[in-house]
């Protein structure tokens, strides 16, 4: 059974690029643009990896990671963020994230990173 | 005439009304007291009078010689005292009563004197003496009523006198008052006015012909101070704009961040991925590309704007022609939100000396806010009018969106401040408004968030010259 990816971003762009990539390496993906929509599928369904932005207007990606982790402690989460902020790094750290990656994104290592979340 | 003159004068004014009414009621009272004091001197006549006439009839009915002497006595000691105070009762009673008492006496003197020698006790002598008595004694008894009349006379004028007077000074007072009241409140007046719209952000001056008194130089230190603000509200700006360096630093690196990352995404999916895409993809992430670049062009115009605002270059324009031109413009973008738009172009206005483009550019910022702030069914309303003193146009947009937060408010005119929530570089208001400050312009808002957003942008009629430019 192919492992399940959410990938939230409210750029467009970032989910649809994510997605022909991921699904090419056999990944079952689903994007989402805001935060709430993707929470709520996430009540109903569980993906093995999240991808998220941190940065969005409403809820932003620390509060995806914790009520993913609260939702399904299993999740892996790896987070997006266009600034390395030390203090939201230190948070999302504490909240168990699996990954940082700074924008712009480098797809093989966003990759490397799913396939390490997915082998431990 | 300035206001302590005002007052000083009506107070002098009063003065000097009291006192010609003081000076007039102590000369009433003199008068009176001088009368008073005849009416003494006259009671004590009339007793020596009567005395006599007791005398008279002692002499002739009991015979007795001694009452003749009596009457002489009397006789003496009234003439004595009429003569000492003469001085006194003459300013009085007048000269021709003075002489008649004064006659009187001596004829009843002589008719005594002329008895005193024969002792005849003859019919005829005794009527001429009790007719010159009786004389005396009325004389005498007429005098003294008429003073007492003419004192009752004299208080009566005088009640009358004080209680016109004070009606007098009632009158003068009420009306002085009043006029220094106004010659105060007016300015007061006017100077609230204007500070109110000082406070509204409109750098107005006092047009009006000032009052030469101590409001004057008043008026004048408010004007200088608005002048002041406005000055100062432009460093203002200038050093906001300083200080929005390091918020640009951050705002710009993220706004331009996210294209970039775009661009880079779908590069390396086109490589990774070149042999198992298809001609339309490839197309489509090109096309992508291109979009995602002008994101940027766009971002990066923005800030040359903002950064460096142009000099407007004024051309004579129609505000109305403009407003529908500007409309035209964001029309598709109106259709696809389905927002009725509703347009009262205000008649015979003034035409304006403006920078079309950049005011253009202003109005459509304002529509597109308009426009995104609302969901579909919403209604932008478009005014423009002539302001009541005839200076300034007023281009009124209001929406039916959601509206701002009074908390944000203050905030919105701030460059990088946006409540968008997809994208917005928050530099759109800050231009508008370094644009409309640009052209003496002024630009406020007001919100009530679940209800609408109103945006005024008030132009001023002429302040470029034709032909200055």
């Amino acid at each position: 059974m192919s492992a399940r990816i959410m990938v939230i971003d409210d750029e467009k762009i970032v989910g649809d690029m994510a997605k022909i990539s991921l699904e090419e390496e056999g990944y079952e993906v689903e994007t989402f643009l805001s935060a709430a929509p993707a929470l709520e599928r996430l009540k109903e369904a569980s993906f093995e990896i999240v991808v998220t932005d941190l940065k969005m207007k409403g809820i932003d990606g620390l509060e995806v990671l914790k009520t993913v982790k609260q939702l399904h402690p299993e999740s892996k989460v790896i987070m997006i963020t266009a600034f390395a902020d030390l203090d939201v790094a230190i948070e999302a750290i504490k909240a168990d994230v699996f990954d940082f990656f700074p924008k712009p994104v480098r797809i093989k290592e966003l990759k490397e990173s799913i396939r390490k979340a997915l082998a431990e | 005439m300035n206001i302590e003159r005002k007052i000083t004068l009506s107070n002098a004014a009063y003065l000097v009304l009291i006192v010609i009414i003081a000076g007039f009621a102590v000369q009433q009272l003199n008068s009176v007291s001088e009368k008073q004091r005849f009416l003494e001197i006259a009671d004590d006549l009339n007793a020596s009078f009567l005395t006599m006439r007791l005398s008279e009839k002692n002499y002739f009915l009991f015979n007795d010689d001694n009452a003749l002497v009596d009457i002489q006595s009397n006789i003496v000691q009234s003439s004595e005292t009429l003569e000492s105070v003469r001085e006194d009762i003459v300013p009085v009673i007048g000269e021709p009563d003075y002489q008649s008492l004064r006659s009187g006496l001596d004829d009843y003197a002589a008719a005594v004197a002329q008895e005193n020698s024969t002792h005849a006790r003859d019919p005829a002598t005794a009527s001429l003496i009790r007719e010159r008595g009786r004389s005396l004694e009325n004389t005498s008894n007429q005098i003294i009523h008429l003073e007492r009349e003419r004192i009752s006379e004299i208080i009566s004028r005088s009640k009358l006198l004080l209680f016109v007077s004070f009606f007098a000074i009632l009158v003068v007072a009420l009306i002085a008052s009043r006029s220094v009241t106004r010659s105060i409140l007016r300015p007061i007046k006017q100077i609230e006015r204007l500070a109110r719209s000082i406070s509204a952000g409109n750098f107005r001056k006092v047009e009006t012909p000032k009052p030469r008194d101590e409001f004057g130089p008043v008026i004048d230190a408010i004007n200088s101070m608005s002048e002041e603000l406005e000055e100062r509200e432009e460093e203002l700006i200038q050093s906001r704009k300083l200080a929005s360096i390091g918020v640009l630093v951050s705002g710009v690196a993220h706004e331009i961040n996210n294209p970039v990352n775009n661009i880079t995404m779908i590069a390396q999916t086109y490589d990774d991925m070149y042999p198992k895409l298809s001609e339309e993809q490839r197309i489509d992430f090109m096309r992508k590309v291109d979009q995602e670049s002008e994101r940027i062009k766009g971002i990066v115009t923005n800030l040359l704007d903002f950064a460096k605002p142009r000099e407007p270059k004024p051309r004579e324009i129609d505000i109305n022609d403009l407003v529908v031109k500007a409309l035209a413009l964001v029309q598709n973008t109106l259709d696809v939100s389905r927002i009725d738009t509703k347009l009262q172009p205000g008649e015979a206005l003034p035409h304006l000396f403006i920078d079309d483009n950049q005011v253009q550019q202003v109005l459509v910022n304002l529509f597109l806010n308009a426009a995104q702030a609302m969901t579909p069914g919403g209604r932008l309303f478009v005014t423009t009018a002539l302001q009541e003193d005839g200076k300034m146009v007023d281009v009124v947009i209001r929406d039916t969106g959601k509206g701002i937060e009074p908390e944000y408010l203050t905030q919105i005119f701030d460059p990088f401040f946006s409540t968008k929530e997809e994208g917005g570089t928050g530099l759109g208001l800050s231009v508008s408004y370094s644009i409309i400050r640009n052209h003496g312009g002024n630009i406020r808002v007001e919100s009530t968030p679940g209800i609408g957003t109103t945006f005024t942008i008030q132009l001023p009629v002429q302040t470029i010259q034709k032909g200055k430019s």
